[in-house]
């Protein structure tokens, strides 16, 4: 241990950035993951890491410390409430706030969209979101006229219990508002702890899927599937009123000094390549390019099986960014995209929880020998949520393993 | 007719193949012919999506345009007219509360032609076990979208076996799982999609292609 804590965070810096910018970095960095084996490493609950903070810091300090990881997904469980941000998109200061719904927020907002453990459902369970119809079909084309007031006055009411009039809504503003500026105060007391542990900071904003805002916050996901069938030329042209405002709420984070920007995709996975490019990439690439002009690199995980659509990501500039994979082929994804696109992924999530530590060795001898050469690789789960009773030995083997074969 | 209506219902013809539907049963026509033809039409689906040529999103249309001409046509068929290939008890483990994954499987293997039974989600150990002794599946299937969905099917398989429920065989799928999955749970069989999950119900119950 003779690095500090200063020293190791530049080096794990360094080398994930080299990953991304297409370099070969000292060793393959690997990204950690959290999910409900943090609480449990402690002793705690999914509950515990929704609701209190000083629980949440010290299990996520144990876990941190004990699993060195390059960079860390373990930390403070928010879910996605990027509808928040376009209801709040003309407010720069403000849209980047709402990207994450936490059980505090849950309770304050009384939204629909997620269940949180100790609330709706048991403390042992982690938090969920569910998403839901909060629109109807009849509507496209007040969503088109105007998405921010759309959103705003006619979604947000009826997705929030406690948003439903605007007496209620004064409160819960203002409520919000609070507990904003007193979890901020939390936020910088977790990155110090993560900055004594030598984890590197990368500057990071969030972007979305502007079809995604339809299909996870207003229509529902089954229903927006179908909705492409159904008024191909409302979903369309819904799609491109939302964009400017996704990219306006992107480039916010900017003026907070964000060098990079993650965007967790949900509809991907469920369309036809002749779907995908005519309904959700288009405005998907200009909220990525619009990034990239502002020198802003985008990593973006294409969840579930992306392997149909993946010549698309060379349609975009060289060095743009972060391919971060589920369970599309890795190895396939690194011979189409090498000298392109920095591509990440690779661990099954369920490797590490079933699996035995001398498997845990193999799988990543075998496949660092074929993705490692000439770079641009980020080892990482393709889920970033360990199960509760995942074996800590294979945890440390894959930290091992990395070491030995990165 | 049929076969304008199997390849309607095979193109994504919503509309179309409803239409088609509703003139035929109201020209008097086979109502058991019909609900062949529609079967017919999912298993080709399911096939499209398993060579690749079809997505999730046809999954879930084929079962809407399949569910949507049932609504019409199985109150003309007498219950126990049509033979079933067995029965599947379907939930969402413990502490998972998604139901995407299962509705498109219970879709897909209604049409295929298992009674199946929604047991709901976020399923606590002990229902999977008191449902499974009442209702005595052939099938037992069990989803997950979340990872701690993992840890949930091991417990319910383990409960299964030790309340002695060891006729059903157990199938689980969804997003998070995997052979891994399955050997650490202790199931039969594995899918993370509704096409290949009904094709294995199939194989389980010893049904031939």
């Amino acid at each position: 241990m003779s690095k500090s804590a200063q020293e190791l965070a530049k080096e794990r810096l360094a080398r994930i950035e080299a990953a991304i910018n297409l370099e070969v970095p000292d060793r393959v960095p690997v990204w950690g993951f959290g999910g409900d084996i943090v609480p449990t490493y402690s002793g705690f609950t999914n509950y515990d890491m929704c609701f209190d903070e000083e629980k949440i810091l010290k299990a996520s300090e144990k876990f941190m410390r004990d699993f060195p990881f390059d960079s860390t997904m373990a930390g403070i469980t928010g879910l996605d409430g990027r509808v928040f941000c376009m209801a709040f998109a003309e407010y720069d200061d403000l849209s980047p706030n709402m990207t994450f719904i936490t059980g505090p927020i849950h309770d304050i907002l009384g939204d629909k969209y997620t269940r949180f453990p100790g609330r709706e459902i048991d403390k042992t369970a982690p938090a969920q979101f569910v998403g839901g119809t909060f629109m109807e079909p009849d509507e496209y084309d007040q969503l088109i006229e105007d998405p921010v007031k759309f959103i705003a006055e006619t979604v947000l009411p009826r997705a929030c219990r406690n948003l439903e009039t605007p007496r209620q809504a004064m409160a819960t503003w203002v409520r919000l508002g609070m507990e904003i500026a007193r979890s901020g105060k939390f936020y910088a007391e977790f990155g110090k702890m993560s900055a004594e542990l030598g984890y590197a900071s990368l500057p990071m904003g969030w972007g979305y899927a502007p079809l995604d805002i339809i299909g996870d916050f207003l229509r529902g996901v089954h229903n927006i599937v179908l909705d492409i069938r159904r008024y191909p030329d409302k979903v369309k042209k819904a799609t491109e009123a939302i964009t400017e405002h996704v990219i306006n709420y992107a480039l916010a984070y900017t003026k907070r000094g964000t060098k990079y920007a993650m965007f967790p995709l949900h509809l991907n996975e469920y369309l036809s390549p002749k779907l995908y490019n005519e309904f959700y990439w288009p405005t998907l690439k200009q909220v990525i390019l619009k990034l990239y002009e502002v020198g802003v690199k985008s990593i973006v995980f294409f969840e579930g099986r992306h392997e149909q659509h993946l010549e698309t990501i060379l349609e975009l500039p060289k060095g743009w960014g972060v391919a971060y994979f589920e369970k599309t082929d890795v190895v396939k994804a690194k011979e189409v995209l090498k000298d392109h696109t920095c591509v990440m992924g690779g661990i099954p999530i369920s490797l590490i929880a079933s699996g035995t530590p001398e498997e845990i060795d193999k799988y990543v001898k075998d496949l660092l020998e074929k993705v490692k050469p000439g770079g641009g690789f980020i080892l990482a789960p393709g889920v970033a949520a360990a199960p509760a009773d995942t074996p800590i030995e294979n945890i440390n083997a894959l930290i091992e393993a990395v070491e030995k074969y990165g | 007719m049929q076969e304008e209506l199997f390849s309607r219902i095979v193109d994504m013809d919503e509309e179309g193949s409803i239409k088609l539907a509703k003139e035929y049963l109201e020209g008097g026509g086979d109502p058991q012919k019909l609900l062949e033809t529609c079967r017919n039409a999912m298993g080709v689906i399911g096939e499209k999506f398993e060579k690749g040529e079809y997505f999730l999103s046809e999954l879930i249309l084929g079962g809407e345009i399949f569910t949507s001409i049932m609504e019409f046509t199985l109150p003309h068929i007498k219950e126990g007219e049509t033979e079933k290939l067995g029965k599947i008890m379907l939930g969402t483990v413990k502490d998972d509360i998604h139901n995407i994954g299962k509705d498109i499987f219970k879709a897909f293997a209604e049409a295929a032609g298992f009674e199946v039974v929604d047991i709901g989600v976020d399923v606590p150990v002990e229902t999977f076990v008191e449902k499974a002794k009442e209702l005595k599946p052939d099938i037992i299937g069990m989803s997950c979208l979340i990872t701690a969905g993992i840890t949930s099917m091991k417990k319910t398989v383990e409960a299964l076996k030790a309340a002695g429920i060891t006729d059903a065989k157990i199938i689980i799928g969804g997003g998070r799982v995997d052979e891994e999955v399955k050997q650490l749970a202790g199931a039969d069989a594995w899918a993370d999609d509704a096409a290949k999950g009904v094709r294995l119900c199939k194989e389980l119950v010893g049904v031939k292609e």
